[in-house]
């Protein structure tokens, strides 16, 4: 790489404006080397420096951008946007499980001790109306500007002022009919179907969109930060190419110029400029990773998650209401099925899909959940049935299937508890469902236990992917400046003594 | 050679930089097949499903589902001169998509688990249920309890029977045919007592005729709009556009354009979406 002194016109040319006064950095420079410029030695080696100098002024720039992209990824999915929109679930769940309470406080009528018992139900509705309150704010801020979705959260407030005042109307008339449990008079009746209507038709739809819809936007920011910190990583790497060739070139046309073999300041600033790209990029890819097991194993698996708890609840409460409303049982046994569906849904193949065949092909699908599944592979959809087909660690994989075994339990005692209605016995029916000893109850106490604890695992797998995402950009707003300004100092430590010999 | 080594190094190096400092996004993965941002759009639409789509004798299309199809993608940005529609009929509706004869589907296309698995579902735009159509003179019938002992037209292909007779075991006679139009001439004719669908195919079978619904409905279906699988950003920009359809009351108007006079119960409230996947 000896390249003698009279230089290529492209490179003379290009350069032709670099030697003027002003561009100089030294100004006690002696004079003849500013006239000879770049046909000389000194002055291709201060061609060298100076484009290795810039070099690593782009390396660091790169380097701090795509250091800047990760940080706004990790704070985005870990500490913005994402536990708020986990929060907004709250709101469907909230709103979903105040019905689920009236329907029970109706059903019991004067029998105040039915299952958690009248007080209980009345305490958790107040609880519910206070979260939903809240979730709603979150909501609306992260609305923002969003003119829709300001929209959407006021006519949640709005829907929710009506449906309180129709539960209003029909405690009052369930107080006053006195009714025993399961036997409702008829304006009861009338008077929830308007507020469960209401709230089926216009309070949870919306709220769930919301999350959604909020949901969205955090994929959408995860894709574009996730894709920049790649990319971030792809720019790290070819400016770090880019110093290392001109500080290895500068060192080749040194050691071929001077008859030395090694510039040990130079070869230093290269073997740190190597390292800190390196690191650089590693921790790049760790942040891909980390911003990724946040996103797919934490974000999405809670937010599903949470969406099977909460439609799980509005399931169990369609059992009361199928007890309560005998005129509407058919379609609430349907709605019942159909939330079953997108919570675990199993193929029925040419069998026609009803609670019956559901009952029958739940053990099957339960049972693929199991390490070794016997007889022939199950295929479930629904919520569950995407969180079987994800990377699961192997803790997550036993919560996830305590949680089915605890579901196929509830729907054990549904299916007992639909036999006793159809079978004329309603007395028999509403003991079971609402009895505090005969099971339905703790049955699902405990899948929904066994469910909040698959979610806390999912949580506790996001904290975790957050917190390394943190940890990973500890110091990568100092380090490179540094960094660079040592490779800088380097290679003008290593050059100077070479430039003064033409002095 | 050493002459020619300098400039060439020089070049390479101009590239290097270049690259580095090139906009991002570009390189590395291409994005998934979507409808945001396309410059025309095909959709899949049903050809004789008088006013949800029907194809005129004219070859244009027309109906409930086409008009959700226009307003959404014009609210893609896409308007209605760049949009072609093409017959899609229920038995190809996931190849269509597959093989990208058509970008979308707006077609009584109803959300499953196991259609989810080939096919990306914005919506539901619409939660019609299945219902009852009877003779106007008949009140034997009030709900679908009803129909044991009555005879029921049953469509070969449609699965709508199989509600009635098997999920919920309501004994009714089977009068078999092809099309739901032959249930309707049956209807009349007294050849059967009740056709039993999705209740917005009943109202568009049932226009200009006698029959009365019941509005007794026993079941949630999802009228949703196929996707490419995996097209979450189309399904995303399209859940945006159905709320925009259902806020600045398009949807209302819509439905009370092609199902207002038919008696029928109408939802006019935004349906709860299935979510992107």
């Amino acid at each position: 790489m000896t390249t003698p002194p009279s230089s290529p016109p492209a490179v003379a040319t290009a350069a032709g404006g670099a030697p003027a006064p002003q561009a100089e950095p030294a100004a006690r420079r002696p004079r003849r080397f500013r006239v000879v410029g770049l046909r000389t030695i000194p002055g291709r080696i201060r061609l060298y420096t100076a484009a290795s100098l810039l070099s690593v002024v782009l390396l660091l720039g790169v380097t701090m951008a795509a250091v800047g992209n990760a940080r706004d990824g990790v704070q985005t999915i870990g500490h913005d946007a994402g536990p708020q929109v986990m929060a907004t679930g709250t709101l469907y769940f909230a709103l979903s499980d105040m019905d689920a309470q009236v329907a029970d406080i109706l059903l019991i009528g004067r029998e105040h001790d039915l299952g958690i018992g009248r007080a209980e139900s009345l305490r958790r509705y107040e609880q519910r109306r206070a979260e939903a309150d809240q979730a709603a704010v979150q909501a609306a801020q992260i609305a923002g500007r969003d003119e829709a979705r300001r929209r959407t959260v006021r006519e949640v407030l709005d829907g929710l002022g009506r449906y309180e005042r129709l539960v209003g109307e029909a405690m009052l008339l369930d107080r006053q009919s006195a009714h025993p449990a399961g036997e409702l008079p008829q304006n009861v009746i009338d008077t929830y179907r308007q507020a469960t209507d209401l709230m089926k038709m216009e309070l949870l739809p919306r709220a769930y969109n919301l999350t959604l819809d909020s949901g969205a936007t955090v994929r959408q920011s995860y894709e574009t930060d996730r894709d920049a910190v790649l990319d971030g990583r792809l720019r790290v790497g070819l400016a770090g190419a880019l110093a290392l060739a001109l500080l290895i070139a500068l060192q080749v046309y040194l050691a071929g110029r001077f008859r030395r073999l090694v510039n040990p300041a130079l070869a230093l600033a290269t073997v740190l400029a190597l390292a800190v790209v390196a690191a650089g990029m590693a921790m790049l890819s760790a942040q891909a990773g980390h911003l990724q097991r946040a996103k797919e194993e934490g974000f999405d698996s809670i937010l599903a998650l949470n969406r099977a708890r909460a439609i799980s609840h509005s399931a169990f409460a369609d059992e009361s209401r199928y007890l309560l409303d005998p005129g509407r049982a058919d379609t609430y046994e349907q709605v019942f099925l159909d939330k079953a569906l997108s919570v675990l849904y199993v193929d029925p193949g040419l069998r026609p899909l009803n609670l019956e065949t559901y009952y029958g092909l739940l053990p099957g699908a339960v049972r693929s959940y199991e390490r070794d599944p016997s007889g022939p592979p199950v295929e479930v959809l629904g919520l569950f049935g995407e969180e079987k087909d994800k990377n699961l660690a192997e803790f997550e994989e036993s919560r996830l299937r305590l949680t089915v075994q605890a579901y196929q339990r509830v729907m054990d005692n549904d299916r007992r508890m639909r036999e006793l209605a159809a079978a004329g016995d309603r007395r028999a029916a509403i003991e079971l469902r609402m009895g505090r000893q005969s099971g339905a109850i703790t049955a699902f106490d405990s899948y929904d236990q066994q469910l909040t604890s698959l979610i806390q695992a999912h949580r506790d797998e996001f904290d975790r992917a957050v917190r390394a995402g943190d940890d990973g950009l500890g110091g990568w707003d100092v380090l490179p400046p540094a960094a660079a300004l040592a490779v800088a100092g380097l290679v003008l430590a290593g050059v100077r003594p070479r430039l003064a010999e033409f002095r | 050679m050493h002459n020619r080594r300098l400039p060439r190094r020089g070049i390479a190096l101009a590239a290097a930089a270049a690259a580095v400092a090139a906009p991002a996004g570009c390189a590395l993965e291409p994005e998934a097949d979507t409808i945001v941002g396309a410059r025309s759009l095909t959709i899949g639409v049903k050809a004789d499903q008088p006013h949800l789509g029907l194809r005129r004798s004219d070859g244009r299309y027309e109906g409930f589902d086409v008009d959700v199809a226009v307003y959404l993608a014009g609210r893609l940005g896409v308007p209605p001169e760049r949009i072609r529609f093409r017959t899609t009929p229920s038995s190809v509706r996931e190849r269509a998509l597959q093989d990208g004869t058509v970008d979308m589907i707006v077609a009584s296309y109803s959300i499953t688990a196991p259609r989810k698995t080939k096919v990306t579902f914005a919506g539901p735009y619409y939660v019609p249920h299945q219902d009852t159509l009877v003779r106007a003179d008949d009140t034997s019938i009030r709900s679908v309890r009803d129909l044991e002992g009555k005879r029921l037209c049953q469509v070969t292909g449609s699965n709508s029977w199989r509600r009635v007779t098997e999920e919920r075991e309501i004994k009714a006679t089977l009068v078999r045919v092809d099309t739901y139009s032959e249930c309707m001439d049956l209807l009349d004719q007294r050849r059967v007592d009740a056709v039993s669908t999705d209740d917005l195919i009943l109202a568009g079978f049932a226009a200009g005729r006698s029959g009365r619904i019941l509005n007794a409905p026993f079941t949630d279906e999802k009228y949703g709009i196929g996707l490419h699988k995996g097209d979450l950003a189309g399904c995303e920009a399209l859940n945006r556009a159905i709320t925009r359809m259902y806020q600045d009351g398009t949807a209302a108007r819509l439905l009370d354009k092609w199902f207002g006079k038919s008696g029928l119960k109408l939802t006019t409230s935004i349906p709860q979406f299935e979510g992107c996947s």
